[in-house]
This record gives structure tokens, C-alpha cells and sequence, in this order.
């Protein structure tokens, strides 16, 4: 299986434009959009800094981005070519081929997460504790498993043509909605109700919790169990049934 | 005992993709699977290597259930259209495929075995038909496998990749190892295969040597010409025949007949027709081909569906 990993690494990081998009584009986004706040003003009742607010959603929606776009369009295709069926006469395990894409994906968004905190800290002067960081690039890097494996899930559930638009609808419906683009506080109260429940928004209100020094709310952290179970669990069914299938 | 299918059947909705099938495969045979579309060859195969799964009777290799034996390394195996992972290199992919496999072999031994030496830096979604072909054939070889099955492997290939895939191939099987091969180029299973199955509508309709399918289709072909009326009867009555067909012949003398036949002894069907008094014209006798031997086997078997039906 580390075979497969390690080849599935080798050709994430050889990638340039999804390297751009996952790696580089978040902390573009940011530099524009902190660049607009001014100075020490705190967005909400936060207590954050613009540059701080947004520091947390583009790290989460970098990793957001390496872990969804890489895995559902590339899982499908892969199941269509017929790559799949052949590495089932392989002795790799069923379950291999799925955790190697979600390594392969999990490696490009450290970088991406690490990208935009380099860039917040040094042009953005933002400051956080030592542990902070820490905490804040493992929250976010483990918080995007449970995008990784809705990754999976649509590319078993989706094949074709239908890959594309699909993860793009649920790329940026889960960006915008879940707050990663404005805060969600600027949405309409209807929007607001929507959006608290969305895993995006409990996974960038963890983030922001850390840079409040606070204990993440327990609400926040039962939605992002929730939507694992609910992706793994909806990835794992969709793998048998293509499984029987093939 | 190499492969064992015991009345293995799958069924899609109301067809029967494999209909009660059984065969054995013995070690160090080289075996062709042949049929017309749709006659369950895929589907057999899949089923061999555990890709899917028998709505009845038990499918083994070696012994052991598909997915056993390829997680033991025994079977190596080559899809029709098997999609390869892009954006990798030949070497890279070969690599990977050495190191999945239990016994593997050295990486650019394998490379050297399927002819990619030359084109191991390229990336595998700028190659060829053909090339990938080769690559698929790598990974099918990438260690020491017992049995080796190939879904239609030439697809996609010239005339000379071809004969070159096929020495190849030869190789493998001189070394002892079963070799297990669908095909639509009938030349290719009469020069290779040992044993010849010839599925129809997911049954086995015929098992033998090439030579001995030919003689079960009606070995060979007799042609001639006879002039003036003559009486079909007797014609119909000769011995060994499999088929006759009569029809006017183009000659210029207008009454004449040009006669075919099949038959499964010519040397006697031929000693019969002089003893009928009548003088042939050119006559020739030929052998059957497989390709002709196969036609007539499957149609065969459609006239008498048809007529029990």
C-alpha cells in the first residue's frame, strides 16, 4: 500500500496547477482580502483582527480545496478508465486505494494551510502564541479528513460529466455558505441559520476559537463528527456498491 | 488443478451471462477463449479474477477463492481497456506494480520483457494504442505469477506488435506457466492455444485442440463443378458431409452446377462421389480455418436453439 501512497504523493506534488490553486490562490485570496479591513479592527464580536478572521477561513479553505477537488474528479475518472478494476488484481487491499488518495491529498493541503499562515504572519504581522500555530495547523489539517472522505464519496457517486459541476456546487456552496469567503455574520438571519450547521462553518469556527484562546464550542466539533460519520460512512457504501458492480 | 469453474453461473436481470459453466484448466496449458459478443468471455473472466462475483456454483484458482490467489501473487492479469493511473511514468507505474506483487521480478527486467525499455521515462497518458498495450502487459508480468489471463491483449495492436506480443507470450508459457487468453483473432488462437474453448451464450460449446474444433465444425471444404441436370439426392447422401450447397455455375457452358460441401473425412466423402458415376470438375479440397470452424460451430447452435424453441 505505501507503494501506491508514495507514487500517489509523487504525482500530487508534480501538479503545478493544482498546486497553484490549492497551494498558492488561498493566500492570494487572503492578501486581497485582509488588505481591505483596516488595521486592529475586529470583525463581529470576535475580538479577531481582520487579518486574523481571514488568516483561519483561506487556511480552511486551502485545505478545503486540496482534499475535495483533487479526490472526487480524479476517483471518478479513475473509476471510469478502468485504473481501479486493475489495481483490484493487485494485492493491495480494498480500502488502499481510497487512503492513498486521501495521503496524497492530505500532503498538498499542509502546505497550503502552512502557506497562509507564513504569509499572515510576515505581511499581515499577525501574532498568535507558539501553541496556537500548533494547534491551529493540526485542527485544520485534521478537520479536513472530513472533506477528503465527502471527496471520496462524490467521486463514487458521480461519474462522467457529472463529477465536475457536482464538486464545484459543493465546493463553493460549502466555502460561501459555511463563511470562508465573508464572515457569515454579513448573511441575511434566514442564510445565518443555515450556515451554522454547515461542517464548513463549525470547521472555521474551530480555528477561531484557538486564536480566541477559547475552548472550541461543543456544537462546532459534534457537526464536523457528524459530517464525518455521515461522509465515511456514505463514501464506504458507495465503494461496495461500485465494488459488486465493476 | 489451475482454474476450476463448477457450474458457475451470473446473471444480469433476465440474462444469463454464464450459464452453468464448468472447465478445468491444467497447469502449463496455454488456453483460447473464444466466442462471438456478448458469449460471456468478460464476464468469465471477471469472474476468475474475483472482479465479480458467481450467482451460483464455485469459481477457484489454485485451490484457492479468485481473491485468495492474486493476494498470494499466482495470477497476473491483463483487462481489455484496463485504465492505467496518468500523470506517472511507465517506469514509475511498472515500479509500482513490482512492488504490489508478492514475487516480483527486477523492474527493468520487466520493462525489457514487454519491449518499453525505450519508453519507461514517458508519461503513460502520451502513449500509444499499442504502447499501452505493452504497458498493461508489463504490469500483468511484474512477478513470478502461475497463471496468467489476458483479456483480449493484441486490441489496438499492428500486425508486427503482435507477433512480437505473441513470442513474447510464448516465452511465458515455455516457463511453465498457464496461460489464459481471450481473443477475436481467430489466427491468433489457432497459432498460440493448446486447448480451445469456444463459449456461446455463456455456455461451453466446444473444448479441444484447434485441430480438433476444426474437425468438429466439418474439417474440410469441397468444392467442384458438375454439368448437365443432376440429382441432389444422392449428392446429400454421401458420407461425413456437414453442410452442401448447390448453386448454378458461372461457366460458359450455362447448365452447369457448382457444388460445396463440408465434410469431416474428404478422403472418404471424396472416394464416395466418384462411386456416384459422376465426373467433377476442378475439384479442390481445403481445410478449414478456425475462423470458419467457429462460424459454423455457433451457427450450428443457433439453428438447433431456433428449431427446439
Amino acid at each position: 500500500m505505501n507503494a501506491l501512497i508514495k507514487l500517489e504523493l509523487a504525482r500530487a506534488l508534480r501538479n503545478r496547477k493544482f498546486l497553484f490553486f490549492s497551494v498558492i490562490y488561498p493566500s492570494i485570496i487572503f492578501l486581497l482580502v485582509a488588505g481591505q479591513g483596516g488595521g486592529n479592527q475586529s470583525v463581529d464580536d470576535s475580538g479577531l483582527s481582520v487579518a486574523a478572521y481571514v488568516m483561519v477561513s483561506m487556511a480552511s479553505f486551502g485545505a478545503l480545496t486540496a482534499v475535495l477537488m483533487g479526490n472526487s474528479e480524479r476517483i471518478a475518472k479513475e473509476r471510469e478508465s478502468g485504473w481501479v478494476r486493475q489495481l483490484r488484481l493487485t494485492t493491495l487491499p480494498g480500502r488502499g486505494y481510497v487512503l492513498a488518495k486521501t495521503a496524497g491529498a492530505a500532503v498538498v493541503s499542509l502546505p497550503s494551510i502552512v502557506v497562509v499562515f507564513l504569509v499572515a504572519a510576515s505581511v499581515k504581522h499577525v501574532r498568535l502564541e507558539a501553541w496556537q500555530w500548533l494547534a491551529l495547523t493540526g485542527a485544520i489539517w485534521a478537520g479536513s479528513l472530513v472533506f477528503a472522505a465527502l471527496g471520496v464519496a462524490i467521486g463514487y457517486l458521480a461519474s462522467g460529466d457529472a463529477v465536475r459541476p457536482i464538486t464545484m456546487i459543493t465546493y463553493f456552496g460549502l466555502s460561501i455558505l459555511g463563511g470562508l469567503w465573508w464572515p457569515s455574520s454579513s448573511f441575511p438571519a434566514w442564510l445565518q441559520d443555515i450556515a451554522k450547521w454547515l461542517p464548513t462553518h463549525a470547521y472555521a469556527a474551530l480555528g477561531r476559537a484557538i486564536e480566541q484562546s477559547q475552548a472550541p464550542k461543543a456544537q462546532d466539533i459534534a457537526i464536523l463528527v457528524v459530517f464525518f460519520a455521515l461522509f465515511t460512512g456514505g463514501a464506504a457504501w458507495l465503494y461496495r456498491k461500485d465494488t459488486l458492480k465493476a | 488443478m489451475v482454474v476450476g469453474f463448477d457450474q458457475v453461473s451470473k446473471i444480469y436481470g433476465n440474462v444469463r451471462a454464464v450459464d452453468g459453466l464448468s472447465l478445468r484448466l491444467h497447469p502449463g496449458e496455454t488456453v483460447a477463449l473464444l466466442g462471438p459478443n456478448g458469449a460471456g468471455k468478460s464476464t468469465t473472466l471477471d469472474l476468475l479474477l474475483g472482479l465479480k462475483h458467481a450467482d451460483a456454483g464455485t469459481v477457484s484458482v489454485f485451490g484457492l477463492s479468485p481473491r485468495e490467489a492474486i493476494v498470494a501473487g499466482r495470477v497476473g492479469a491483463m483487462l481489455q481497456s484496463g485504465g492505467l493511473m496518468d500523470e506517472v511514468t511507465v517506469q514509475e507505474l511498472v515500479k509500482l506494480a513490482c512492488e504490489l506483487h508478492p514475487k516480483p521480478y527486477r523492474v527493468t527486467d520487466v520493462l525489457a520483457r514487454a519491449g518499453i525499455s525505450q519508453i519507461a521515462g514517458r508519461k503513460v497518458n502520451k502513449l500509444s494504442g499499442g504502447q499501452a498495450q505493452r504497458v498493461r502487459f508489463a504490469l500483468a508480468t511484474a512477478g513470478d505469477s502461475d497463471l496468467i489471463v489476458l483479456d483480449e491483449p493484441t486490441t489496438g495492436m499492428d500486425v508486427s506488435a503482435r507477433q512480437a506480443f505473441w513470442a513474447t507470450m510464448r516465452e511465458q508459457a515455455d516457463q511453465g506457466r498457464t496461460v489464459l487468453f481471450a481473443t477475436h483473432y481467430l489466427e491468433e488462437a489457432d497459432a498460440v492455444a493448446d486447448r480451445v474453448l469456444v463459449l456461446h451464450r455463456g455456455r461451453l460449446l466446444a473444448d479441444g485442440t484447434a485441430a480438433e474444433i476444426k474437425a468438429k465444425a466439418g474439417a474440410r471444404r469441397i468444392s467442384f463443378d458438375l454439368e448437365g441436370e443432376i440429382d441432389e439426392a444422392p449428392l446429400r447422401a454421401l458420407p461425413f458431409l456437414t453442410a452442401v450447397t448447390v448453386s448454378k455455375s458461372g461457366s460458359a457452358a450455362g447448365s452447369g452446377q457448382t457444388v460445396r460441401m463440408q465434410s469431416s473425412d474428404a478422403d472418404a466423402t471424396v472416394h464416395a462421389l466418384y462411386g456416384l458415376g459422376v465426373y467433377p470438375r476442378n475439384l479442390e479440397v481445403a481445410g478449414l480455418g478456425l475462423e470458419q470452424a467457429f462460424v459454423a460451430i455457433t451457427e450450428a447452435e443457433e439453428a438447433k436453439e431456433v428449431t427446439q424453441s
